[in-house]
């Protein structure tokens, strides 16, 4: 069985809501979290990660963990500097996070392990999205430029050294201010990206051929984007309250149509997203109000309150959790998971020790019928494997050869005693004819 | 036969009874049954006329009279005079009658084409006049594809003609299909130039007239310049097709050039012999002539656009993975041709004179100079060449940028402008990358070279783009910004002194050149946006002055241009004052913005633009929330409409008024001030602020912004202070006078006037509802002012005067009146009855007093206010 969670969070000390799309019941409330734009994410299934606002005086940044079931923050580590865009991939192994002066991090969540940082804008990332397979990366600066990178190259190091390439995959520059929100559809390597800006355009471009394909101007600047899973329209949220419908293939230049508008106009949309199970488009707006909405009737389904109304929304991101029906085996499952509490995120690289395979832990999915291990060791099992085949390679040939030639021997055998059989055969027959012919 | 007839003559004898058939009997026997008719008919047999009286009426001719049609026929006469007076006959007609062209475009071709390799020189001539001057320039419009596809056959014949005359005005044609066809080139390009290749290779034959060899070299030339040797020519096509769609596989341009490389080759091959050949000419003590050195201007130039082409397609293969071909290498790698490029070709500069000579040769030395040196900077990527060689380059594209003289002879005239503004335009591509290249000491004197043209060149010139193409990509190679990180200090000081006329360079350039001001404004954004810009004093006055459209002191300079550009431009100006505010702002710098911000001439979308951006700024923590508010009201209390004398002017005059432009500011800051934090807090900072602008009586469409504003903030008891509800009630009896004022009596009725009044009055409601002081204070006021009025109508004699006391009172009226009219504001009067009542005392007593000055008019107008004014009174519940 499987639930639909929208969560959200504010800038204000509001934590973190939690609501059921289906039922619109409130759930559990975290506690403890001011986040920036884009600096919630759920990680995998396992838990939330938010990095927050609070230390943005001091010198280092703040990211904290929670369980699902426990209101309280579980983990808090504090990396280098303040984290302004948070995200994870999709089975919930690495953490990436953009950091105030443009550097990002990747943590891997099992160890807490600082695997990479490198300076990829001059000036804060402002988002982090990662494609559809995970592979790649987009982000976002307030300096107005995109990035791609691929995690695979990110890491070759030998090969970067060979080619003196840079870095980066691709680098888009046609904004000319803050890029607030990315989007990347689900084409593969074919994908298109789209970018909203500060400057009151979204771009779409192509990722396979680097460049940008088309650029929409629309009345006011566009703080979030939701794609619709047809894959020809985008929703921006506008600065003005409004949701605008954005085509991706539009000949003009200029988006005109528009899904709605949030009760107040003076509160601007801050965040969307799109929820592919009932098709349902969630916008949150600066006056905390979190509103659902049927994109094909344009009209709006339900909504929630959220801190009272006081604090802006600026983060929605929609979960899809398995429950696990039996309770007794949730229960079990969550004894084991404390025993394994995420370590806290590094805050530096670790050098020397790099001679040690990386090995990621992926939890399978929690749900009935599949046996449940804990955790398979992906490397170390294929290398025991590897070296099993190598020691065991010639016995078993040897084995095999001898039953191929007891076979051989059995089958000349069988061919005898056929070819008995007819010549006798024969004998009868002729012996017949003759005895016939006679007659 | 015979049966059809006899009805027929049995009706005509009707009428006579018995009249007698007389018929010889035995004569003639009647045609039996079955015979054949063999009777012959025809339709009239036209004979060709050839006579000279023959009716030509309804055909176009020529002078001579003779059709289009014979002269066609004449045109393969077998004498060559009166070939050639045919064709000058189709020249006159078609001049005449322009429509038989186009109607017969094909079939005049299909007969002329064989004229291309006539035997008599002057019959080729006027062939060539004939396509040149009539039947080319008329097909512009329409498709030239199948006319050329009928020429080229004939043109190949012709150029493979034994005799060399007839081959050079193959060749001379074939340039002239080609200028007005360009794409002829690419459908025949390895034949043609095949072809070039023999006649230049031959060109022992003629190389004692240079104008022969010029005829090819020029039509080669020219050929070659239509390589393709961009990218973006290609680029810019694929604009706007559809995404999400399959390709098409359109025949991409280059792919048809693939195989061309190896002819290229050749011909480049044959073009440095040439060259060769000219050598000891180039030396002489006289110079050479006009014809020489077009043809060596020629040469040098098909050789340039050779090797570009060559490089280009190698890169292509290099990034697209293409299959190489044997015969596909780079041209400079080729163990042949690269020889031969780096010693015969390039070896030879720089091209001097023996002696001195006129300024003419001069310049044409000058000439050839700068296009080998294209053609160094080009292979000089690829190969590496001599010291001694590039040292002589270098010295010469210095001196170009300097401006100086190659030889440093006084009494020599100095190049003249357009010709080395051009060799300047070709050169400044690749001074960005001579300038990363090479080592200190050559980088110093480049750096200083192009600093020197940098600051030479005027505005309207072409060459300012490209020196700020040339600034960006010494800052920015291919996308990452080197701006002061560079180790090397001197490098870094030059571009800080660019960096730093780019300003300047936008002041000068004013609103003429947009494309300039676009580069400019492009290249301070990307630097901005990363934070590099650490601005002089001087730096900080040029960005204010181009923003503030008006200048202190002298009164005739035009302010900054951004107003005057155009709106992408004006999109960048704003994105880049976002970064400029959020690195160095100062309070000098948002007057300059305040004072665009309300020059009439601004489009209100970039006004609103602006005050986003601002908004953005501070909101980002840029700039002091104090700056912040004053911008904000200074906005709404400055903001000028344009005044119709006490109208609405309501007839869709919005526009030109302004006045929509400021309810929407108005909207705006009312928006981004509710947004700044808890409301009553922002108004208790900007009580006192909005109080002294209300004390100075703006305007009432300024009143009102001001209005909207304390009302967007206050709250339902006011907390506004005693001596701002004084102000207010000094203020609003004036403000509700002047809007009745702009109502016109006749229309004080229709809804639309109602509206826009609602849109003034409706701050005034919200105030009155919160503070009940306030209304009766204002009442009182009125009240006041109507005895005031009532007593100087009584006393005053004058005629004028007392017309004004009068429609003040009866304004004051008709403002009770609206109040009256609206539900709500009539319970909110009501605890003010008592003033109301005095008005009408006064109105009524006004109206009994018999005073002179009173017309009749001025009586009945009295009457109906204070028959109104008692009903509302009677209404009014206490």
């Amino acid at each position: 069985m499987e639930e639909t969670t929208v969560i959200a969070s504010s800038s204000f000390d509001c934590g973190i809501g939690s609501w059921d799309l289906k039922t619109g019941n409130e759930q559990l409330r975290f506690k403890q979290c001011a986040s920036p734009s884009h600096g919630l994410t759920a990680v995998g299934e396992k838990f939330l990660a938010a990095s927050q606002l609070r230390n943005a005086s001091g010198s280092s940044g703040s990211v904290f963990f929670w369980f699902w079931n426990k209101p309280q923050v579980e983990v808090r580590s504090f990396p280098v500097e303040s984290i302004t865009a948070l995200t994870a991939n999709s089975e919930g192994t690495y953490i990436v996070g953009g950091g105030a002066s443009g550097d990002i991090f990747i943590w891997e969540v099992a160890t807490g392990k600082l695997l990479k940082k490198w300076h990829a804008h001059y000036v804060s990332v402002t988002c982090l999205v990662f494609s559809g397979d995970d592979s790649l990366l987009v982000s976002g600066s307030q300096d107005g430029s995109v990035r791609v990178w691929s995690l695979i190259r990110l890491f070759d190091d030998q090969q970067r050294q060979h080619q003196e390439r840079t870095l980066y995959e691709h680098k888009f520059d046609e904004h000319t201010m803050a890029v607030n929100d990315i989007v990347i559809d689900y084409g593969g390597c074919n994908a298109l990206i789209v970018s909203a800006s500060k400057d009151q355009t979204c771009k779409v471009w192509s990722l396979s051929q680097g460049k940008l394909l088309r650029s929409i101007i629309f009345p006011s600047k566009i703080n979030a984007l939701a794609l619709d899973p047809g894959g020809s329209v985008f929703y921006a949220g506008g600065g003005d309250g409004n949701i605008y419908i954005g085509a991706l293939n539009s000949k003009s230049d200029y988006a005109t149509q528009f899904l709605g508008s949030v009760s107040d106009p003076s509160k601007a949309i801050t965040c969307l997203a799109y929820c592919a199970d009932g098709n349902l488009l969630i916008s949150g707006s600066e006056g905390g109000v979190i509103c659902v909405w049927n994109p094909r009737s344009r009209q709006p389904v339900r909504s929630f309150t959220f801190g009272h109304g006081k604090g802006p929304v600026n983060n929605i991101q929609v979960v899809r959790k398995t429950i696990v029906g039996n309770a007794n085996k949730a229960q079990s499952s969550w004894k084991r998971n404390v025993s394994s509490l995420p370590p806290p995120l590094e805050k530096y690289e670790r050098k020397g020790d790099d001679t040690v395979d990386g090995i990621v832990i992926v939890d399978p999915p929690l749900s009935s019928d599949v046996p449940v291990y804990s955790s398979y060791r992906s490397a170390d099992f294929i290398n025991e494997q590897v070296k099993e085949l190598e020691q065991q390679g010639s016995a078993a040939t040897e084995i095999e050869m001898e039953r191929l030639k007891l076979e051989y021997k059995k089958s000349i055998l069988m061919n005898d005693q056929w070819q008995k059989n007819y010549e006798n055969l024969l004998q009868v027959v002729m012996e017949e004819e003759l005895n016939g012919g006679s007659n | 036969m015979v049966r059809s007839k006899a009805p027929g003559k049995k009706q005509q004898k009707k009428g006579i009874d018995f009249k007698k058939i007389k018929r010889k009997l035995g004569r003639k026997l009647p045609p039996p049954k079955n015979a054949t008719n063999t009777e012959i008919k025809s339709q009239a047999i036209v004979l060709p006329e050839q006579s000279v009286g023959a009716d030509k009426s309804g055909f176009a001719t020529s002078k001579k009279g003779l059709t289009l049609d014979e002269l066609l026929k004449q045109t393969s006469h077998h004498n060559a005079k009166v070939r050639k007076n045919a064709l000058h006959g189709i020249k006159d007609l078609l001049e005449h009658n322009p429509a038989e062209l186009q109607s017969l475009k094909y079939a005049i071709v299909d007969k002329l084409r064989e004229r291309l390799s006539d035997d008599d020189k002057s019959v080729r001539d006027t062939f060539y006049l004939l396509f040149d001057s009539k039947i080319f320039p008329s097909c512009v419009e329409d498709n030239q594809g199948p006319m050329v596809s009928r020429l080229m056959p004939y043109i190949f014949k012709a150029m493979a003609e034994s005799s060399v005359e007839v081959r050079l005005m193959a060749f001379k044609f074939f340039h002239l299909v080609v200028k007005h066809y360009p794409p002829t080139f690419s459908l025949y390009a390895d034949k043609i130039l095949e072809n070039y290749k023999d006649i230049i290779q031959k060109n022992h034959f003629y190389v004692q007239d240079r104008s022969k060899l010029n005829v090819a070299l020029s039509g080669l030339a020219h050929c070659l310049s239509l390589l393709p040797c961009d990218e973006s020519d290609n680029e810019s096509k694929k604009e706007n097709e559809p995404l999400l769609a399959y390709e098409q596989d359109a025949a991409n341009e280059s792919a048809r050039f693939a195989h061309v490389s190896r002819r290229l080759k050749e011909i480049v091959g044959v073009l440095i012999n040439c060259f060769q050949d000219f050598i000891p000419l180039i030396h002489t003590p006289g110079g050479f002539d006009e014809k020489s050195f077009s043809c060596l201007h020629h040469i040098l130039c098909s050789i340039g656009h050779a090797i570009k082409f060559s490089i280009r397609m190698h890169v292509q293969r290099k990034t697209m993975c293409l299959p190489a071909y044997e015969d596909d290498t780079l041209m400079l790698l080729d163990q042949d041709i690269a020889p031969l490029i780096s010693k015969k070709l390039l070896g030879s500069f720089p091209l001097n004179p023996e002696n001195n000579i006129s300024g003419k040769v001069d310049e044409r030395y000058f000439i050839l100079n700068s296009v080998l040196t294209e053609i160094f900077l080009e292979v000089s990527d690829w190969s590496h060449l001599h010291t001694d060689l590039c040292n002589r380059f270098l010295v010469f594209i210095e001196n170009t940028l300097l401006d100086k003289v190659t030889r440093s002879d006084r009494q020599r005239k100095p190049i003249p402008k357009p010709i080395h503004e051009k060799t300047l335009l070709a050169l400044l591509p690749s001074i960005p990358k001579l300038i990363l290249r090479m080592d200190s000491d050559w980088r110093e004197n480049l750096l200083q070279a192009f600093t020197s043209t940098f600051n030479d060149c005027k505005p309207e010139s072409p060459l300012t783009f490209a020196c700020i193409s040339v600034v960006r990509n010494v800052i920015i190679p291919n996308g990452d910004i080197h701006y002061l990180s560079e180790s090397d200090s001197t490098v870094n000081n030059y571009l800080r002194v660019w960096v730093n006329k780019l300003p300047s360079l936008l002041n000068q350039l004013g609103d003429k050149h947009p494309l300039s001001s676009q580069a400019v404004l492009k290249l301070l954004l990307d630097l901005g946006r990363v934070g590099c810009l650490n601005a002089s004093p001087t730096f900080e006055e040029d960005i204010k002055n181009f923003f503030n459209p008006c200048h202190q002191g002298e009164g005739d300079v035009p302010g900054g241009a951004f107003a005057r550009l155009p709106r992408e431009a004006q999109d960048l100006a704003l994105a880049f004052l976002y970064y400029f505010t959020i690195n160095n702002f100062s309070s000098p710098l948002l007057e300059s913005i305040v004072s665009c911000c309300l020059n009439p001439q601004l489009e209100p979308a970039v006004l609103c633009r602006i005050v986003e951006v601002v908004h953005d700024a501070y909101s980002a923590g840029y700039i002091q929330i104090t700056d912040h508010f004053s911008f904000l009201t200074t906005l709404v209390a400055r903001f000028k409409v344009v005044q119709e004398e006490g109208q609405f002017s309501m007839e869709c005059k919005e526009q030109e008024t302004h006045r929509g432009t400021l309810k929407a500011l108005a909207e705006l800051v009312c928006l981004r001030l509710s947004k700044m934090g808890d409301g009553s807090l922002v108004l208790q900072i900007l009580e006192k602020v909005l109080l002294e602008q209300i004390n100075l009586k703006p305007w009432f469409d300024n009143g009102c912004a001001i209005l909207r504003i304390i009302c967007t903030l206050d709250s339902k008891p006011t907390s506004l202070s005693e001596s701002s509800i004084a102000t207010l009630s000094e203020y609003l009896p004036g403000y509700l006078i002047d809007i009745v004022k702009c109502i016109p009596e006749d229309k004080e009725n229709s809804s639309l006037y109602i509206q826009t009044c609602l849109y003034y009055l409706i701050p005034c409601y919200f105030m009155f509802e919160r503070s009940s002081k306030l209304t009766e204070e204002v009442l009182k006021r009125m009240q006041s002012i109507v005895s005031e009025n009532t007593k100087a109508l009584e006393s005053v004699q004058d005629r004028e005067s007392g017309r004004n006391s009068l429609n003040l009172i009866q304004c004051v009226v008709s403002v009770v009146l609206l109040m009256h009219n609206d539900v709500k504001v009539r319970k909110i009067i009501s605890s003010s009855k008592s003033e109301i009542d005095l008005i009408l005392q006064d109105v009524i007593s006004l109206q009994s007093s018999g005073s002179t000055s009173l017309t009749v008019e001025g009586k009945h107008m009295m009457k109906m206010a204070g028959e109104r004014l008692k009903i509302a009174s009677n209404s009014l519940v206490r």
